[in-house]
């Protein structure tokens, strides 16, 4: 069965004023699977949710999401999306089920159906307990919950996630991608970004690396790995002298071998196979440690743009809402 | 659009509700006013003329009781003359009624800018709510608010001594001249909340433009009493078409043609409404 197309990018760009923070990027998300956005901070991630999240309008180019036009049908695009915004967006004087109430009945749900909706999305994102606390009483990890739970109490057809799991612990981090799963196999089209190469490694059918604006690359992690053609192995060797000679030494039977900071790396097409070989060779050197590379995410980002994902953590908006509330009691 | 409007006027008033000792505060401002300034700037008393009475030469203590009497008709008259009453309570009570909603009004525009720092303007933008249903929602709940304090103003200033000479109708006509210059403020304060980032920077036009229309207005003293420039300036001011109608109904006082007070004050609120709709539509849209 072809897989069916949920949301159409066409040449959608975003500009402000002389940065080009979307370029003329097109690419489709099929119905039913977990879309990842990966790229470093700044790539122009965010600003590609915000307009198809119909947030922000687009410069250039348009969107059909489940065929409703970005730039000409807003109101029937918010009708059957749900966004999970890399801010929190909860009202934090509010509780966290009046935050969900408010959520239903702004999608046009009514009295008793508003309110049986509402209990459902907390109990589906596991707050029951905290229902009626709130939210600035919340923590981190229960406040992008609940972010969710606003986010699919109308039971949205698409739901747009922005970093969903930036600034969590491990284990909160664990549960948001249980839940990621969860919305998945209900049927409904996730659409992530992320800087975590993990995250979309783990979570997603199909992955797009975003760099600069750009689509750089797009396909399944499985797809977008085998592009490295086989393993890396990092080699660190007692001396530079030793780095030297161990190069020579190896590029006899090795095709590519390089020297990457004082360290050797070995492309081969199967570490397995290269071992036996490859330690013959270094037997007369005093090889102080061997790493083997799998290929991941990380590495297809590395090849095809020359620079990493950079890991830093962006603005802390958790600090920045609790110095408000202080601010305002 | 009507069921969103109330949804987002519940989600104002709860939020409002919430806030503990928002009540108590909220009370101690016009409490202060009235109570402070009303009775501290007691005219009746600083013309009184036992005041007077003191520094009369001994010659002339004799005649006192005559003297004073004059004094008396004397001041009675200046207060009339400037005040269109003695009672300067009554009339500091009226212009206050006004000059404690219009500040209020401002508060709607100054949780736009903390909603929208906040991430809750966004969650609601996310929604297909109608981007108008927004701001007008922020209108009701301002009004509820404002007609809430109000009634609680008016209950301190009659237990403080306020004497009103007010039919229904002319009860009511005020309230409606009150919402009317409440809603033309909100508009504008909401308009210039969603183009404006920064709470300093917002503070600082509320202040900009709250205080120079308080002071260029007969809500504190009477118009006839300042420079004529000032009173140039205070034609241009819908505070002195709101305080001057309804010192009308209220205490059967006024300054200017009451039928051309209220078409002045629906005109001026209408092009603040239009303003300030056009202004927050603009950024509600797409920001």
């Amino acid at each position: 069965m072809p897989a069916q197309v949920s949301i159409d990018v066409r040449g959608l760009t975003k500009r402000y004023g002389r940065l080009l923070a979307v370029d003329h990027i097109s690419f489709q998300v099929y119905r039913g699977e977990v879309f990842s956005l990966l790229g470093p901070n700044g790539a122009g991630k965010t600003t590609t949710v915000s307009m198809l999240s119909t947030l922000r309008m687009p410069t250039e180019g348009d969107a059909l999401v489940e065929g409703y036009s970005i730039v000409r049908d807003r109101t029937a695009v918010r009708r059957i999306i749900g966004v999970v915004p890399q801010d929190l967006t909860a009202d934090d004087e509010l509780t966290g089920f009046d935050n969900v109430l408010l959520m239903a009945r702004l999608h046009g749900y009514r009295g008793k159906e508003a309110e049986e909706r509402a209990k459902e999305a907390i109990r589906f994102m596991e707050l029951e307990d905290a229902a009626n606390r709130r939210v600035m009483y919340y923590s981190g990890g229960m406040r992008r919950r609940l972010e969710i739970a606003m986010s699919v109490v109308h039971d949205p057809q698409v739901v747009f996630l922005d970093e969903p799991t930036v600034g969590l612990d491990v284990q909160s981090r664990r549960h948001i991608w249980d839940l990621i799963r969860r919305l998945k196999k209900v049927g409904v089209t996730v659409v992530l970004t992320t800087h975590y190469m993990e995250e979309a490694d783990e979570l997603s059918d199909r992955v797009a690396i975003m760099d600069h604006g750009h689509i750089v690359a797009l396909g399944s992690p499985d797809e977008l790995k085998s592009r490295i053609k086989g393993d890396r192995i990092y080699l660190k060797l007692g001396s530079p002298d030793e780095v030297r000679r161990a190069l020579e030494a190896i590029s006899v039977e090795f095709k590519d071998v390089s020297e990457v900071d004082g360290q050797l790396v070995v492309k081969v097409p199967s570490s397995a196979d290269a071992m036996p070989q490859l330690i013959k060779l270094l037997s007369s050197f005093d090889v102080r440690e061997l790493r083997v590379v799998r290929p991941n995410l990380e590495e297809v980002f590395l090849e095809l743009t020359g620079h990493g994902l950079r890991d830093e953590e962006s603005f802390d908006t958790f600090k920045f809402r609790r110095l408000m509330g202080a601010m305002r009691s | 659009m009507i069921y969103e409007v109330w949804v987002l006027t519940w989600r104002e008033l709860k939020k409002w509700w919430g806030r503990r000792g928002v009540f108590i505060v909220s009370l101690v401002t016009p409490l202060a006013w009235l109570g402070l300034f009303g009775k501290s700037i007691n005219f009746t008393k600083i013309f009184s003329p036992s005041t007077f009475a003191l520094s009369l030469p001994p010659q002339l203590q004799p005649y006192a009781p005559y003297i004073q009497k004059v004094m008396e008709n004397a001041s009675q008259t200046a207060l009339v003359k400037l005040f269109g009453t003695t009672d300067y309570f009554s009339f500091l009570t009226t212009g206050m009624l006004v000059v404690f909603a219009f500040f209020q009004s401002a508060f709607g525009g100054v949780n736009i800018v903390f909603e929208k720092r906040l991430g809750s303007m966004n969650r609601l933008r996310m929604t297909p709510a109608p981007r108008f249903s927004i701001f007008l929602a922020k209108i009701v709940g301002t009004l509820i608010r404002i007609f809430f304090y109000e009634t609680v103003l008016l209950v301190i200033a009659l237990a403080l001594g306020f004497k009103p000479d007010v039919t229904l109708l002319g009860f009511i006509l005020s309230g409606v001249a009150i919402a009317l210059l409440a809603i033309g403020f909100i508009s504008l304060f909401e308009g210039i909340g969603f183009n404006v980032d920064n709470q300093e920077i917002m503070f600082s036009i509320l202040n900009l433009i709250n205080l120079p229309l308080m002071f260029a207005s007969p809500v504190l003293f009477p118009l006839k009493q300042m420079p004529d420039w000032l009173q140039e300036v205070a034609k241009f001011n819908p505070l002195t078409y709101t305080a001057d109608i309804v010192r009308y109904n209220m205490l059967g006082l006024h300054t200017v043609n009451y039928v051309e007070a209220w078409a002045i004050l629906v005109g001026i609120s209408a092009v603040l409404t239009i303003i300030g709709a056009w202004a927050s539509l603009r950024v509600l849209e797409n920001y």
